[in-house]
């Protein structure tokens, strides 16, 4: 019997992302732009890497550094890109 | 739930994924801010991009990405062959991704676009042909893994390699859910 406790929250995991990604295509084929669409676009783009760190690669169940290396990660780019096109609004 | 001191996998291979996701980080900031000095052009020939084919492939990575989950929950279930199943599939998605992502390269090749068209397709060109070899690499992984797990070297008691290919290929997934909106969708 495989793990459930590992694959329900996984399988859960696996439909957000979807979803998330359906969102952003949408976004993107509705043709909005501006500062605010591409930060709300980032925004979803981030909450899908940390769930991907958490649950795919496992490391919510980790502790130290390794817990917080994708999400550091995470606020470092974002931040940048968010920097970069706050700068051209 | 008592947590570990160490991710899954072969620590090595962390230290490669930090090193890999420094690359991409650059790359990104790179991107961005060449972006603020031209946002003009780069929204104009972003324009030219199929977000249609970006949607498949996101769909793709992210459907293998799943796949290796379920690979390597087969394995601690020391079920060999269920996780060479879950991993052909997840090998499955990745050659769907590198024919859709060459679809596009042949469709820009063929209107004459390349490194020095112009600066957004020189940073569209190079940043997606770097993760699509980076897909290739991850590929290698799972297929040696997939071979091994087939001749049932690995068991529940033992699976660091698979929990490594594993992670290198969430890594490859990581970067492309980045790497989508920034160059396909953001303007």
């Amino acid at each position: 019997m495989e793990d459930k406790k590992f694959i329900r929250p996984c399988s859960i995991i696996f439909g957000l992302l979807l979803a998330l990604t359906v969102t952003t295509w949408f976004i993107g084929t509705m043709g909005l732009s501006g500062l605010q669409v591409s930060l709300m676009v980032l925004g979803f783009a981030l909450i899908k890497g940390q769930l991907i760190g958490d649950y795919f690669m496992g490391l919510k169940q980790v502790s130290g550094f390794w817990r917080w290396a994708v999400t550091l990660w995470l606020v470092l780019v974002g931040s940048l890109i968010t920097y970069a096109f706050n700068i051209t609004a | 739930m008592e947590k570990n001191k160490w991710p899954p996998g072969d620590l090595v291979i962390w230290f490669f994924i930090l090193a890999e996701l420094l690359v991409f980080g650059v790359f990104f900031a790179a991107y961005a801010f060449t972006r603020a000095s031209n946002v003009e052009l780069f929204n104009t020939y972003q324009l030219t991009l199929d977000r249609n084919a970006a949607l498949i492939n996101t769909v793709a990575l992210i459907t293998s990405s799943y796949f290796v989950v379920r690979a390597v929950a087969a394995i601690r279930d020391n079920n060999s062959k269920r996780c060479f199943h879950w991993l052909l599939a997840a090998l499955f998605m990745g050659v769907v991704f590198l024919v859709v992502k060459g679809m596009e390269y042949h469709h820009h090749f063929s209107l004459g676009i390349n490194l020095n068209t112009n600066t957004f397709y020189m940073f569209y060109l190079s940043l997606t042909f770097f993760h699509f070899l980076h897909v290739i690499l991850g590929m290698i992984i799972l297929l040696a893994v997939a071979l091994k797990a087939r001749s049932g070297g690995y068991s529940a008691a033992e699976h660091t390699g698979v929990e490594t290919g594993a992670s290198y290929w969430h890594m490859v997934d990581l970067v492309w859910m980045i790497l989508f909106p920034l160059v396909y969708v953001m303007r």
